[in-house]
């Protein structure tokens, strides 16, 4: 858990001010504040409801499907 | 979007997953998990944007013989989530009026055909 | 790339696709994520000890391998008794 500051080409993520989600677990990233994840290796990021406007990715996702089959 | 804009005719795969836009979708991934979420956007390499998910991780416990027990399942709900495509196997689109309209175009063609023979 | 710059000089941590945990001081890296580390150590994690600190010196890590870097909080680090830190070792990275 992070705060996005930016993703890139390869959906590589740098995330800052981070927090393991279950540090008993997982005690490998204590020291960690800020990080830079290797697009591969990411399987989902959540995010908050409210960043994210649905109709805009809708219309948006509509447009690339019709633009690619051109 | 212009409603002309719309089609609903499903001429390659990726319509399908078109058509499931804003509806609720049935999704297998790697590793043994599944989500069910409404769908908000997809690009070519597959990766997803879902909401109001939930996930499902299978699990087993296998012996040093292979064998399988103690198989279950654990459930997770997310609000917003983004799945990187490497891990999509399958989408499955959960509205009925998909799998309905899909009947009605074949009962369609083959009153289509028989029309002719009065 | 340049989410990486920031941490040049800096004391980092890298997970390797492999699990393993090494940590360095970053001395460079390029557009595919290969890097280079100065005086680094690995640290294996062990659920019967605490972590092995296993000094391995000047590495050069191609960026196939790399998972994750993270900049260290060297204050916040320099807290931790990893001798009394039990956790397995991290997975390897499948899908």
């Amino acid at each position: 858990m992070g705060t996005l500051k930016s993703v890139d080409q390869f959906l590589n993520i740098r995330l800052d001010n981070i927090k393991v989600s279950d540090p008993d677990r997982f005690p490998h990233m204590m020291a960690i504040k800020n990080c830079f994840i290797r697009g591969s290796v990411v399987r989902y990021v959540q995010m908050p409801t409210g960043a994210v406007d649905t109709q805009l990715l809708e219309d948006a996702t509509r447009r690339e499907a019709k633009d690619n089959k051109k | 979007m212009d409603s002309a804009e719309v089609s609903t005719a499903v001429n390659e795969p990726l319509d399908l997953v078109k058509l499931s836009l804003s509806e609720r979708v049935f999704i297998k991934l790697r590793g043994d998990r599944t989500v069910q979420g409404v769908l908000h956007a997809y690009d070519a390499h597959m990766n997803l944007i879902l909401s109001d998910v939930e996930e499902t991780i299978t699990l087993v416990d296998v012996g040093d013989d292979g064998a399988v027990s103690n198989v279950r399942s654990v459930a997770r709900n997310m609000e917003m989530l983004f799945v990187r495509g490497d891990a999509v196997i399958m989408v499955r689109p959960l509205l009925l009026y998909l799998c309905i309209s899909n009947i009605m175009t074949k009962i369609s063609s083959c009153f289509a055909q028989i029309s002719p023979i009065r | 790339m340049s989410a990486i710059s920031s941490f040049v000089n800096q004391q980092v941590q890298v997970i390797l696709y492999d699990g393993r945990v090494i940590v360095g001081k970053l001395m460079g890296f390029d557009v595919r994520a290969n890097i280079i580390l100065a005086d680094s150590v690995e640290r294996e994690f062990s659920e019967d000890e605490g972590v092995e600190m296993v000094p391995l010196g000047l590495y050069m890590i191609k960026g196939d391998n790399v998972a994750m870097i993270g900049e260290i909080d060297t204050d916040k680090d320099a807290t931790i008794d990893y001798s009394s830190i039990r956790a397995p070792p991290l997975n390897d990275i499948r899908f």
